[in-house]
């Protein structure tokens, strides 16, 4: 889980000087959480660590590639994790054969669950705003971060034409930038 | 051809964060992110509403061989933090008057769980180097796991002088006399192969000695016994 206190971006300047505390530091800060979405999106706990592993040998090599004026060091980093975990998936050339249940659980829409949201207060802007789009749209999305799937591979499993997922993904995006940035 | 229209280009970077486009257009939008700051701050903005979604699953705590291989990738200075809280932990024991070599074997067995890698087919071992007469100060731990390779591990980092290296040695047969494996770097690790140590015997001795620079110009050590100990079974078949 992000911690407000911790200093992404300045860690992130350390380690492009070559400052291997400050290294050490972002990755105790943040591997659990980042092993927590490569085995969701991996499916193996082996391969998972082998993303990983290539994962923070990019980070500490192109940090002096990351600018704070772009965006935040956390997402800089999870933007290396999920490229390297999706080239990974694309390589072996399948699919997580996984239950997507908690899927559906993390796109509960339940007033329940919008309670929820409420007392977790602060950071819950995407999934208020996942909560406003239909399931049909909502639900390709979810499979799409949580296992990487390709449009393809997503109208396959939903057993739903190409073109009708992508239009369904591409009018959930829209709404949801909409909405995050209304 | 990438969509000038603004919101449709930030749908489609989102497609690309996903990971939704196929390799053609997927290798367009990373270009176009490469070259483009707006672009590039699209992508992190994106990245950065999907981080609720990854922080909604349990973070899984990394074995503890992942930050050794990073180490390892990366050639960082191994275990920093490690290694002081090691010296200071051992200075709040001096009221102890450690004196027992096996009372300090069994606490580094219990601290250093990551030296016990689970392979125990084959007998494997561990030495604790102390300093000479002072058995409350060991300053590196040599592993030999279940396949006979070995590993030496700093517990503290000595201060050498410029014109001096630290040499390994090994000795299994008085008769034949103590063997080189090789100079080390103070408060670095070392990995020799089973090939390079060959078969280690129980109460085999392990040696570290301040040599002149490029170490001993004869074929056994010529200075000061910096660290001492004897190969003790790690594991039973």
């Amino acid at each position: 889980m992000a911690q407000p206190l911790f200093d992404y971006e300045s860690h992130l300047e350390a380690c492009a000087q070559q400052d291997e505390r400050a290294f050490q530091a972002l990755y105790q800060q943040e591997a659990a959480q980042m092993l927590g979405l490569a085995i969701t999106l991996l499916g193996r706990r082996d391969q998972a660590e082998d993303c990983m592993h290539d994962a923070f040998v990019q980070i500490w090599r192109n940090a002096q590639r990351f600018q704070r004026a772009l965006g935040s060091g956390r997402a800089w980093i999870y933007s290396i994790l999920r490229y390297r975990a999706l080239n990974q998936l694309r390589s072996r050339g399948r699919t997580v054969e996984l239950d997507d249940d908690f899927i559906e659980r993390a796109a509960d829409d339940s007033p329940q669950a919008a309670e929820l949201l409420e007392q977790q207060g602060e950071h819950r802007e995407l999934r208020r705003c996942l909560q406003n789009i239909e399931r049909n749209r909502r639900h390709p999305i979810l499979l799409a971060f949580y296992r990487g799937l390709t449009h393809e591979q997503i109208a396959n499993r939903l057993t739903t034409p190409l073109g009708t997922i992508k239009g369904r993904i591409r009018a959930g995006l829209r709404a949801l930038q909409e909405c995050l940035h209304a | 051809m990438i969509t000038q229209q603004p919101a449709e280009r930030r749908a489609l970077i989102g497609e690309y964060v996903l990971g939704l486009l196929d390799e053609a257009e997927a290798a367009e939008v990373h270009e176009l992110i490469e070259h483009d700051a707006e672009a590039a701050q699209m992508a992190l903005q994106w990245q950065q509403h999907f981080l609720e979604l990854s922080d909604q699953l349990p973070p899984q705590t990394p074995s503890a061989q992942l930050w050794q291989r990073l180490q390892d990738s990366l050639g960082l200075t191994p275990a920093v933090s490690r290694v002081n809280s090691w010296l200071a932990w051992w200075q709040s024991l001096t009221t102890w008057r450690l004196t027992s070599a096996a009372l300090a074997f069994a606490l580094i067995i219990a601290v250093l769980p990551d030296l016990w890698r689970t392979d125990t087919a084959a007998n494997s071992y561990t030495v604790v180097l102390q300093a000479p007469g002072e058995a409350a100060k060991p300053g590196w731990v040599v592993h030999v796991d279940g396949s006979g390779s070995l590993r030496l591990q700093p517990l503290l980092e000595d201060q050498i002088p410029t014109d001096r290296s630290v040499q390994f040695w090994t000795l299994i047969d008085p008769a034949i006399g103590p063997r080189s494996l090789g100079l080390v770097e103070p408060g670095k690790p070392l990995q020799l192969s089973a090939e390079q140590i060959g078969a280690v015997q129980p109460g085999q001795l392990f040696e570290l000695t301040l040599e002149p620079a490029g170490g001993s110009p004869k074929d056994r050590p010529t200075g000061k016994v910096l660290y001492i100990g004897r190969a003790v079974m790690a594991s039973i078949n």
